[in-house]
């Protein structure tokens, strides 16, 4: 007798848009600082055209290659991240061994230090372009990081969950893909959108490789004017309004994917 | 009759601690610009510019102390009064005099251009579309995006470009002549691999001035009076023998 195999699906798609926020405050942390974040720069721009409205305009093309840094770095972390973490929790030591290594290895290394070794060390050897070593150098930092969070992610799930689809003839790599993954991913999915924040804050290192990304273009300004009261402040503040977009989807996305567990 | 002699005591005192405690002039340099001001075997900082302001030192009397400060911050440092000076191969520009003030020149600079060794570009013009490095905030970066027609890349230290240039991030790296011609004579990874391609003609001639904040004049003529001592007494000139050669 055959067992019919279903694909599972969890759905996260139901419920409201954005879900009613819990907390009744009219005013909460995160509007403050919003309102803040864009009255300061409103304010500045309108009130001293001359200089803050000059470097604002300086940095657009700064903040596009921020994000392209940031993007592509959280598209090889993932699969990274999740190599490592199933690796982690493999059965097999030499995986373990390997997988628990580059963890310890890489989190013992500042990131500072790892672009620098990939972009001038590695480069006595073979050169990549600045956008590409920075891109490894966040990916292979973040990605023992990501790897945490999966293995704590895929250790959240139950043990009767596994231990009921092998009964039911999953063979280990369905069960993980068809069963344990998909309900984990309640569980990574928050923590992979805070890395995602972490991750493009840190992209300003890549300043040091001469990449022209926002922070990059706040300092290439302040060196020409001096002026570096003014222009790190638009950086400084620039930053803040990304960063707090970023985290609100963050929220959004955790009381969405926890609709179920809410009814 | 106590209270006098505790007074006229107190009086001697003071006079005292002005006479001998004299706070030493504290002056910034970025030591990564060899042979103007770089950190040694030793890990000193050393240089012309290191020997031209001890000389100055020694010349009127005071004490000097000196500090390894990032370029990048070099300006703001002295704006915000964390040293009295900065003696770091500064350039004396228009836009650089708006802000502070600069002592009488004290060495003549050209903007040199560096390629590797088998390039064959003889102005920035045949570097049409390349990628041009530099140090960020520096006179050779500011010439390269005036030409227009390169790729800037602005690094943090000038070293760091001529090490992108070595690999081949980048075709060429523009810096004072002083330093190019040190990077690629007396520096044995580069000898041979990379040479000064050509020096970018300049309109005006380019100096290096000590500088000061903007109203400091009583440094100012203090160092001024130095620099022309140094000049007279021929010290310039056995300087110059000693860290540029010819």
């Amino acid at each position: 007798m055959t067992v019919e195999k279903k694909e599972v699906r969890i759905a996260v798609t139901d419920g409201m848009l954005i879900p009613s926020s819990k907390d009744k405050t009219l005013v909460s942390a995160w509007t403050i600082s919003l309102c803040l974040a864009i009255g300061t720069i409103l304010y500045l721009c309108i009130t001293q055209p001359k200089p803050y409205y000059e470097i604002l305009k300086f940095l657009p093309d700064g903040i596009i290659v921020t994000f392209q840094v940031t993007i592509s770095a959280i598209f090889v972390t993932i699969p990274i991240g999740l190599v490592t973490g199933l690796g982690r929790l493999s059965k097999n030591r030499a995986i373990n061994l390997i997988a628990s290594t580059y963890v310890e290895v890489i989190r013992g290394i500042p990131l500072l230090v790892q672009l620098f070794f990939i972009y001038y060390a590695l480069g006595e050897f073979f050169q990549l372009p600045d956008l590409a070593s920075a891109v490894i150098a966040m990916s292979v930092c973040y990605g023992a990081y990501m790897g945490e969070v999966f293995r704590a992610g895929i250790d959240a799930i139950d043990k009767g969950q596994t231990e009921a689809a092998r009964s039911l003839g999953f063979n280990p790599r369905e069960t993980m893909f068809l069963v344990v993954l998909p309900q984990a991913w309640r569980t990574i999915l928050p923590p992979v959108g805070n890395e995602f924040i972490a991750l493009l804050k840190d992209s300003s290192l890549v300043s040091i490789l001469a990449v022209s990304e926002l922070f990059r273009r706040g300092r290439e300004y302040a060196s020409v004017t001096f002026e570096y009261f003014e222009a790190y402040l638009m950086v400084a503040l620039i930053y803040l309004l990304i960063t707090l977009l970023l985290s609100k989807a963050v929220s959004i996305m955790e009381a969405r994917l926890n609709y179920y567990d809410e009814r | 009759m106590l209270k006098k002699t505790l007074l006229t005591l107190l009086a001697v005192l003071m006079t005292a601690n002005l006479a001998f405690a004299a706070k030493p002039i504290v002056i910034a340099h970025d030591a990564t610009w060899p042979p103007m001001e770089f950190i040694n075997a030793e890990k000193q900082i050393v240089g012309y510019s290191v020997d031209y302001t001890d000389a100055i030192a020694k010349e009127l009397g005071i004490t000097v102390e000196h500090k390894n400060v990032a370029w990048d911050g070099i300006f703001a440092g002295l704006a915000n009064g964390n040293y009295d000076m900065i003696a770091s191969s500064v350039s004396i520009t228009e836009e650089r005099k708006e802000k502070f003030d600069f002592t009488t020149p004290y060495f003549e600079v050209k903007q040199a251009v560096i390629l590797a060794a088998d390039s064959a570009a003889a102005t920035l013009a045949d570097l049409k579309g390349k990628t041009v490095g530099g140090q960020i905030g520096t006179t050779g970066v500011f010439v390269a995006k005036k030409d227009g027609g390169v790729v800037t890349k602005e690094f943090d230290e000038v070293g760091h470009a001529v090490e992108a240039l070595f690999t081949g991030r980048i075709d060429a790296a523009i810096c004072d002549d002083v330093t190019a011609y040190d990077y690629v004579l007396n520096n044995e990874k580069y000898s041979g691999k990379l040479k000064v391609g050509f020096i970018v003609e300049a309109d005006e001639k380019e100096y290096y001035g000590f500088v000061v904040k903007k109203g400091n004049t009583e440094l100012l003529n203090l160092l001024n009076k130095g620099i022309e001592a140094v000049k007279a007494k021929g010290i310039e000139a056995e300087l110059r023998e000693k860290w540029v050669g010819k």
